[in-house]
């Protein structure tokens, strides 16, 4: 790239002038192009038809003078052949024809040698103007002996008038030195028709050159004239004067063109040529004169013809440079400073550009399409500032939307149980459970807590991720605790959370659950499908534990939920999980299915691993599965292992009463009994008399409604350790755990009178804890004694 | 299951001797009837040979004790022994009742 070009290439007021300015030359170039063409066309017709109209004139001049000459000459020949026997008279009529026409240089009546006997050998009358006077002579001489001049003779060989070709006069007497003279001679003739001489009129050269000569149609022009062997007899160079042919200089320097128009005039042709002459370009109107075999030519220098046309194109030219750079300069000019609030738009930019918005462009109060600009860009820097705040109050929004988010998913982590082993104390239970959830917050849920002899466990994945999800399972979670603190059937439980969502549930979310509540003295497990997946088996091998689908909570209010039951052997570890397990996805989109989740535990069912180690095998499988794709839900697993431990009864007594308190004193032997057998302190056994006792009443009144009669059964038990006692019956179903803890603190107007009595049982036992089995209340109370 | 009640002046003292279990309260209940109609003045519940006491027997104080105040007198419990005091604690009694 050349500078100029970059500099044209920079600058829109610099392009723009350019190409106006080019355009318009292309313009000019074509109109002044043809004008010129035109112009020198007509110039050019112009010329040739003035210097055609002026050689013509010429032409016409010329012959009326030769034409003058040959009439007085042919006047004269009549007198003189009239008169051949009065030879004097020749005197006369030679004297007259000057006298006549005064600008004739002389006449000469020439006749033979010794045609008049009487004057000798020589008999010429000449009369010849010298200055304006005429005289009249006898010329013949023995110098000068005439008949043997040219003038003579070619009249009388050709025997017809002819012109010589001019000459220098030669004169013995040196009178007409140095004039040039063509003459008109005429042979003579007597009756009989024979040759008697030659009349000849002399005209000077310099009188015709003058008369063509005057023929000057452009100042530099100038006449020529030829004689019949291209002599030239008119030229303004007095040098080629009679010397000098049309063809001398061709013979040195050959010139095609001069020697053409040489032939042509010789020829007698009539015409124009464009050639060289001399070293200068010049028109050549050329036309013969006559009968004479003379040719005139005019010759006009181009420069001459074309000199006003080319003086005139050369200003037309300036003007049109000239104009144009004006042009180029004051188009340049304007547009640069048209477009000026172009540059402060540009400048604007690279501000906004560089991050700064506070500064507004001027107002331009233009209506041409920049100052609509500059309207439209004002606009968009306010709409800009207006956007930008926002955004940055967005943001900042945003920033403290995340950061209540990381609060919230703290919460909620702290929410879930998280000290593992929960139970450490417990050698029947071990439990692990993980949740890992793949935004912020998490929409999966797990929780268990021991209420007397029950573990109550949950597993949940609330539909959708993030906030809205942790809410519903935070709430879940919370319903899960509050309903299941009085309750311990899974399906009531669910059905009172599904109760209370329902309702609010304006979002249409939903929660799967499986909650799970299993009797750990008994291995009993009691569970409710909530649309869950169903938890897996493992027990050697890995099985699926059946479940009723049922619907998930949230979707219909008055859903009825179904409990299901099984036994949960020794050994037996349940493993509880959400979706985000069986369909983690790799980067291929391939998801993790059940296939590989069950094979993943068969190792862990065959190990007999610990729930935590399961949990540990199953994370590092998913691990090795999805590689970097990223977390697509949350995932969340809960296992659970059952060992019960082994009861070595050291003692075993059952008493069975009819529900009669009459027989509540035997209670107390009963216990009392076994106390003392246990070797149980007073206080302790007057406590434990006091707890079975409560229960045993509270079963007496209650669990056989309308008198109907009925027992209960107390059993005893003891490894040694513990001392457990087991109240059943066979009336209605009543859960005495499920009854509200009594406030003690309360004063005594607040406090009830009743309801005492399973908080007092509640407070002297370690565990209680309340099955229903085959139509049975079984209420089972253990106190540590050793 | 027996109870003494004796009147001194203002104070009705009533002496509960025995085990005051579930089926001792049920017999008890007339007497109890009877002491609570002397709720106007101060009834002194002598525990120093109540052995044992269940929670209708608990029942039967606390009604003593809303009757003496519904008349404006007061419930003393006098005398008691530590396992009935274990059963105060354990219930929120001990801050019911006036305790000598």
């Amino acid at each position: 790239m050349n500078s100029p070009f970059q500099y044209i290439r920079k600058s829109l007021s610099r392009k723009l002038s350019l190409w106006i300015v080019l355009f318009a030359a292309v313009i000019f170039n074509v109109a002044l192009g043809f004008m010129f063409t035109q112009s020198l066309k007509a110039v050019r017709e112009e010329a040739i038809s003035r210097a055609t109209k002026e050689l013509d004139n010429t032409v016409l001049r010329v012959t009326s003078l030769l034409d003058r000459v040959e009439i007085a000459t042919n006047n004269t020949d009549w007198l003189v052949t009239r008169h051949l026997n009065t030879p004097d008279s020749m005197f006369v009529y030679s004297r007259r024809i000057l006298q006549n026409n005064p600008d004739l240089n002389g006449c000469s009546i020439a006749f033979e040698p010794y045609y008049f006997r009487d004057r000798g050998r020589y008999f010429s009358a000449y009369s010849f103007n010298d200055n304006g006077t005429i005289l009249t002579t006898q010329e013949g001489n023995d110098h000068y002996e005439y008949f043997y001049m040219d003038w003579y003779q070619t009249a009388k060989l050709l025997d017809r008038p002819v012109w010589t070709e001019p000459f220098f006069d030669f004169n013995p007497d040196d009178i007409y030195s140095k004039e040039m003279i063509a003459s008109f001679c005429k042979p003579l003739k007597d009756n009989a028709g024979e040759y008697i001489g030659t009349i000849s009129v002399d005209m000077s050269l310099k009188w015709l050159s003058e008369t063509i000569s005057a023929v000057k149609p452009y100042p530099n022009s100038y006449s020529i004239m030829i004689g019949e062997g291209g002599t030239f007899f008119v030229h303004p160079d007095p040098q080629k004067l009679l010397y000098q042919t049309i063809f001398t200089e061709t013979l040195a320097v050959p010139d095609p063109e001069v020697s053409a128009l040489g032939h042509a005039m010789l020829n007698g042709e009539e015409g124009m040529r464009e050639l060289e002459m001399d070293g200068v370009d010049s028109y050549v109107f050329y036309k013969p004169l006559g009968d004479t075999g003379w040719s005139v030519a005019i010759v006009c220098p181009e420069s001459d013809i074309f000199g006003g046309y080319q003086h005139l194109r050369r200003i037309v030219l300036f003007i049109v440079i000239i104009g144009l750079l004006l042009m180029f300069f004051v188009f340049s000019r304007v547009v640069t400073s048209e477009l000026k609030p172009l540059m402060l738009l540009a400048d604007q930019t690279d501000t906004i550009a560089k991050g700064s918005f506070d500064q507004l462009l001027p107002e331009d109060k233009r209506t041409d399409e920049i100052g609509r600009l500059n309207h439209s860009f004002i606009g968009m820097q306010k709409s800009l500032r207006k956007y930008i705040d926002q955004l940055q109050e967005t943001t900042a929004t945003k920033a403290s939307i995340e950061s209540e988010l990381k609060v919230a998913s703290t919460i909620q982590v702290s929410m879930l149980p998280r000290i593992f082993p929960p139970f450490p104390e417990r050698k029947d239970i071990d439990l692990y459970a993980n949740m890992k959830p793949a935004k912020e917050v998490g929409g999966d849920l797990f929780d268990f807590f021991l209420r007397d002899e029950k573990l109550f466990f949950i597993i949940g994945d609330v539909s959708g991720k993030g906030v809205p999800a942790a809410m519903l399972m935070a709430v879940t979670h919370s319903l899960f605790r509050a309903a299941s603190a009085h309750e311990s059937d899974p399906a009531i439980i669910i059905r009172n959370i599904n109760e209370t969502v329902c309702p609010d549930n304006s979002s249409s979310m939903f929660v799967t659950i499986f909650l799970g509540v299993l009797d750990l003295p008994t291995g009993h497990l009691r569970y409710c499908n909530a649309g869950h997946d169903s938890p897996l088996l493992l027990n050697g091998g890995v099985t699926e534990l059946k479940c009723l689908p049922n619907l998930p909570v949230g979707i219909l209010a008055d859903m009825k939920f179904v409990t299901q039951e099984c036994d949960l052997t020794y050994g037996t570890t349940l493993f509880l999980y959400t979706d985000g397990l069986n369909e983690a996805m790799n980067k291929d989109y391939e998801q993790f299915g059940m296939e590989r989740v069950t094979e993943l535990l068969k190792p862990c069912a065959e190990q007999e691993m610990g729930p935590r180690q399961v949990l540990e095998h199953v994370l590092d499988g998913v691990r090795d599965f999805v590689q970097d794709a990223e977390q697509s839900d949350d995932l969340t697993m809960l296992a659970l292992r059952y060992t019960p431990g082994e009861f070595a009864t050291i003692l075993s007594e059952r008493l069975t009463l009819s529900c009669d308190l009459a027989r509540v004193p035997e209670l107390n032997d009963f216990i009392m009994s076994i106390a003392e057998k246990l070797g149980m302190d007073a206080p302790t056994s007057a406590q434990v008399q006091l707890a079975v006792e409560e229960a045993v009443v509270n079963v007496m009144n209650y669990a056989y409604p309308d008198g109907r009669k009925g027992f209960v059964t107390i059993k005893a038990m003891s490894d040694g350790h513990e001392l457990r006692i087991v109240v059943i019956d066979s009336g209605t179903a009543f859960d005495p755990t499920k009854k509200e803890k009594a406030d003690v603190t309360l004063s005594f107007e607040d406090r009830p009178i009743g309801g005492l009595g399973i908080f007092l049982v509640r407070e002297i036992m370690d565990s209680i804890n309340y099955e229903r089995t085959d139509n049975r209340n079984i209420l089972t109370m253990i106190k540590n004694i050793k | 299951m027996e109870v003494k009640i004796t009147t001194d002046g203002k104070e009705t003292i009533a002496a509960f001797i025995g085990r005051l279990d579930t089926l001792a309260s049920q017999e008890i209940a007339p007497q109890m009837n009877e002491l609570a109609e002397a709720a106007g003045g101060t009834i002194i519940l002598d525990c120093s040979e109540l052995a044992y006491i269940s929670s209708s027997g608990l029942r039967i104080f606390l009604s003593l004790r809303k009757a003496a105040a519904e008349k404006g007198g007061k419930v003393i419990v006098r005398n008691i022994t530590n396992d009935i005091r274990n059963v105060f604690m354990m219930t929120g009694f001990l801050n019911l009742f006036e305790i000598q």
